[in-house]
């Protein structure tokens, strides 16, 4: 029942800003859990991954709260969302990002300044806490736009997974753009591109299944068609598609070292950007169903009378 | 405690944006802030097809998800179940409009003139400001509260008396014997989306 051609009304109110936080989240977090993988796999050897890794992790998620703060209405009063932990996703996202960013703080003063004999076994242990807390880091936002309910684009498991696997790969392009310029082996740059080739294509699968199953639900489809053919599809196919999967892919397994690795790291981390913004600005609000008929919500408009918002002239 | 609730009545709605306008004066809200609104419906295709208006406001749900959501309490309930912001509380995160399933909320970064800029603001304007800035604020969560100032004045809220059809009626749900209870109950009232569980309090009557 109902028109077909049926539109949904679009969210406005998450936009760029979060989606900067989103990335950037994600890149801070994903470096972070590189760097001490790195650093418990690799041992001695990959330090200086593991360093630029750690300390990746809190700038880039400051950055990104200074982008929640610019959204906030009122950021005067942003203190009290401290007040009621575990109100919500958004309560607890705070506590999570401040004890990563607390976290990797430590972890990179370990770094910095060698702490004698005992002090330096407890770095093991500030890497575990602050290896869960970055994967928090990543994941929390995924459940926070899970929990719209009329949304129904963001209303799945999979937007947690979909951000996760995003966020290890744009982390390791990161890490492998900045270690260009401090002397890191080209041997274990170039296995890192393999190894970001490889969630590459493990982000693909998690995009194509995402977008498939947004298109299956009914109420999510009008969403998934502003994805794939709408008028956030170029954003779409040329930033998620295009910059952020297939080129990266291709020039990190064919492209060798030099400027192929640079590159694929700018286009990559950009891709992972334009995906952040891609779901934010295809979130529709799900049609209302009422004794049979199908309403569409009204827009809210931004200028509310169009014609009127210019002077005539003279 | 009286536990206040709404029914309207879709057969009598003929989707004048009364309401709306009803609204938008007792209340003040700046350009683009639709506390009530109307929305549009077709069932059908062409030759056998159906248009029916749809008046949606903020349903004051029993289990408000926004309230859920909130991340500083500023979003409360009053003991009449009425859902209230608390515009010192509030950070406006916006969480709660997207976690509203009717999109009753609203927030605006600043309180624009209706007319062209440039044109000098009229007093009337002057004063609307003046109280959407002392009630509600700029920049925090803003939602319908059944007009609770023309309530304490022992007013019907303003959609319900402006309503040319009498299509909507207000009342206590927890009064068995108040009209909106007696019409529910003969007259097959519904809520809209019950499959998310927030339990509104605004109750419709089928169209037919």
């Amino acid at each position: 029942m109902g028109s077909p051609k049926l539109e949904g009304q679009v969210q406005t109110e998450w936009r760029w800003i979060i989606a900067a936080y989103l990335f950037l989240a994600g890149v801070g977090g994903g470096a972070y859990l590189a760097g001490v993988v790195a650093d418990f796999a690799g041992g001695a050897a990959w330090t200086t991954v593991s360093k630029i890794g750690v300390f990746l992790g809190m700038p880039c998620v400051l950055i990104g709260c200074l982008f929640l703060l610019g959204d906030l209405g009122r950021p005067i009063n942003s203190w009290r969302v401290w007040m009621k932990p575990g109100t919500s996703w958004m309560a607890r996202g705070t506590i999570i990002i401040v004890l990563f960013m607390l976290f990797a703080t430590i972890q990179s003063a370990f770094w910095i300044w060698p702490f004698p004999g005992s002090i330096e076994n407890a770095r093991g242990v500030i890497a575990v806490l602050g290896a869960i807390f970055a994967f928090l880091t990543v994941v929390y936002t995924g459940l926070l736009l899970g929990y719209s309910q009329p949304i129904s684009l963001w209303r799945t498991a999979l937007l947690p997974v979909l951000f996760f696997v995003s966020a290890v790969s744009t982390g390791i392009m990161a890490i492998v753009l900045i270690g260009r310029y401090f002397e890191v082996d080209a041997a274990q740059l170039a296995l890192l591109a393999r190894i970001d080739a490889a969630i590459l294509i493990l982000e693909m699968f998690v995009v194509v299944v995402f977008l498939y199953n947004a298109y299956r639900t009914l109420e999510s489809r009008f969403s998934a068609k502003r994805i794939l053919a709408g008028p956030i599809s170029p954003g779409f196919w040329l930033g998620v598609v295009a910059c952020g999967l297939v080129v990266p892919f291709f020039l990190e397994l064919f492209g060798g070292e030099g400027i192929a690795a640079g590159l694929s790291a700018v286009l990559g981390l950009f891709g992972g950007l334009c995906l952040r913004y891609v779901i934010l600005a295809a979130g529709t609000l799900d049609p209302m169903v009422a004794a049979g008929f199908e309403f569409a919500r009204v827009a809210r408009p931004k200028d509310p009378m169009p014609a009127m918002g210019k002077l005539p002239p003279g | 405690m009286a536990r206040y609730g709404m029914v309207i009545d879709l057969k009598r709605c003929y989707g004048c944006y009364s309401c709306v306008l009803g609204c938008k004066q007792a209340n003040c809200t700046p350009p683009g802030v639709f506390w009530s609104r109307v929305l549009r419906g077709e069932m059908g295709a062409y030759p056998n097809s159906v248009r029916q208006a749809l008046p949606v406001l903020c349903m004051q749900c029993a289990e408000p998800d926004c309230m859920k959501v909130c991340p500083t309490g500023a979003t409360y309930q009053t003991d009449d179940g009425i859902v209230r912001v608390d515009k010192d509380k509030c950070i406006g995160c916006k969480y709660c409009m997207m976690a509203c399933p009717y999109g009753a909320r609203y927030t605006v970064p600043e309180y624009k003139s209706y007319f062209p800029e440039g044109l000098p603001i009229s007093d009337y304007e002057k004063y609307c400001m003046k109280v959407w800035e002392e009630k509600r604020g700029c920049g925090v969560a803003t939602k319908c509260d059944f007009c609770i100032d023309r309530r304490a004045e022992g007013k019907e809220p303003a959609c319900v008396q402006v309503c040319p059809a009498k299509a909507r009626v207000f009342g206590d749900l927890d009064d068995t014997e108040s009209e909106i209870s007696y019409l529910i109950k003969t007259k097959r009232g519904f809520v809209l989306r019950p499959e998310v569980g927030t339990e509104p309090k605004v109750y419709y009557l089928p169209p037919r």
